[in-house]
């Protein structure tokens, strides 16, 4: 099972109890170290689930995050691990994203819509465990396999940028037909059209950042 | 839009530095009201001519947030009064983890742009218009919609679907419950179906991208 946490070794050690047959636990952790009353808690925390694992003899992996407020860089984190598990043929049972800091939370909830990971959340106060009934945001089933080529493509150029001819020419595929995959791109809020600083009747191809957390460690 | 939590302002500064907007909608719990930090957004806007609207959310409840979220959202992308739909980009990094969190499953629910605007600022890989309803097929959410809350026999399904022949409705069925969006259990010689908790709340996404606010947690 997969976890975050924060101050609290009560929002993760509930669902450790509940999940049957766990086998390893690993969770990810992190304090502002400009705070030491905050980086004391965690610490303590995170002893405290290590101690509690080390008694149930269960594996245990605590991934310290170097910046517990840098969503972007947490999501990839995490959503690389969840890949790099499945890779290598690991269920993961349950990922409970109760604990840690506000961006941390988020950002593993967002890991596992994007990887269809069950979730659990547990209750501030009683601590009971609320499963989310999380259903697989699959993009592969809503953008184009030529979609995802030309978001891979753009992703591992950058920063170098491209007008739709040159997109064309890099991907091996007609301007018309660029230009309509380009369209559902941009409907989709996945890419910008810009005009080109020196010369106005070309386009540049400006993808989002959005595009490397949607493609997560394919591209 | 954006989430708000009364006293994280630099958030929501941040959220309307980055996006263009004509209208700030709060989304946040009652106690929101009367805080120095919503008077703060209050004048600012005041400044620009506008008003800040407030949305109350006030579930206690995890997923009970996401619906709320989910119907705010709903009711601010179709405007009645012209008939017409607006376009609405959510921050999420506002309020409290628990309020945070349900806007984000809510922006993925019902795929509308959202950010997480806080020192940095992070578009969500959520694409607009696209929600997970997309991913099934229109005789697939027709089977889903048809069962509903019910617990109905494979024939009554049948008959409820009208023009679809029962080799249709099987295979609909195979395929709803390998994906655990159906529950089916043989009683007194006759196939049962029913929705998982994945399937509700699946028919609740449906119902939601079909225009209905309200849409109960049963």
């Amino acid at each position: 099972m997969f976890g975050t946490l924060g101050y609290r070794p009560k929002s993760l050690i509930p669902t450790i109890r509940s999940t049957p047959n766990v086998e390893k636990v690993v969770f990810y952790c992190g304090a502002d170290k400009h705070e030491p009353e905050a980086v004391k808690k965690v610490a303590e925390a995170k002893s405290a689930v290590l101690g509690y694992c080390k008694s149930l003899k269960i594996a245990v992996d605590a991934v310290e995050l170097e910046d517990p407020f840098d969503f972007k860089g947490i999501a990839l984190r995490i959503r690389g691990d969840i890949r790099k598990h499945k890779r290598e043929g690991k269920d993961i049972g349950i990922f409970n994203i109760a604990g840690g800091t506000r961006p941390t939370s988020s950002a593993a909830l967002l890991a596992c819509i994007l990887e269809g990971v069950p979730t659990v959340y547990v209750h501030d106060l009683t601590y009971e465990e609320i499963h989310l009934p999380l259903l697989r945001m699959e993009y592969s089933r809503i953008l184009s396999g030529e979609e995802r080529e030309m978001l891979r493509r753009l992703l591992k150029a950058r920063p170098a940028e491209f007008t739709e001819v040159e997109l064309a020419r890099l991907v091996g595929k007609h301007k018309a037909t660029v230009n309509h995959h380009l369209r559902n791109l941009v409907s989709k809020g996945v890419i910008r059209l810009e005009s080109h600083s020196e010369d106005s009747r070309k386009r540049i191809v400006r993808v989002e950042e959005s595009a490397e957390l949607l493609l997560g460690d394919d591209s | 839009m954006s989430t708000f939590g009364g006293d994280d302002v630099d958030k929501v500064i941040n959220a309307m530095r980055t996006l263009s907007y004509e209208r700030l909608v709060l989304i946040g719990e009652s106690s929101i009201d009367g805080s120095e930090g919503l008077r703060e957004i209050e004048l600012l806007e005041q400044l620009a001519g506008r008003e800040v609207e407030v949305d109350h959310v006030d579930k206690q409840g995890f997923l009970e947030q996401v619906d709320a979220v989910s119907e705010a959202l709903t009711k601010h992308i179709h405007d009645t009064a012209s008939g017409s739909r607006n376009t609405v980009a959510l921050n999420i990094s506002g309020g409290s983890k628990i309020l945070g969190d349900a806007a984000l499953l809510a922006a993925f629910r019902i795929g509308i742009e959202a950010y997480h605007c806080a020192e940095k600022v992070t578009k969500l890989p959520v694409l607009k218009g696209a929600n997970v309803v997309d991913m099934f097929t229109p005789l697939q959410t027709e089977f889903i919609t048809c069962v509903g809350d019910r617990d109905l026999t494979l024939d009554e399904v049948v008959s409820r679907l009208g023009n679809k022949s029962r080799q249709s409705a099987e295979r609909i069925l195979r395929e709803l419950r390998r994906a655990g969006i159906l529950r089916t259990e043989i009683r007194t010689g006759k196939i049962r179906v029913s929705l998982s908790e994945l399937g509700s709340e699946l028919g609740r996404m449906i119902r939601m991208t079909r225009g209905e606010r309200s849409v109960t947690r049963r």
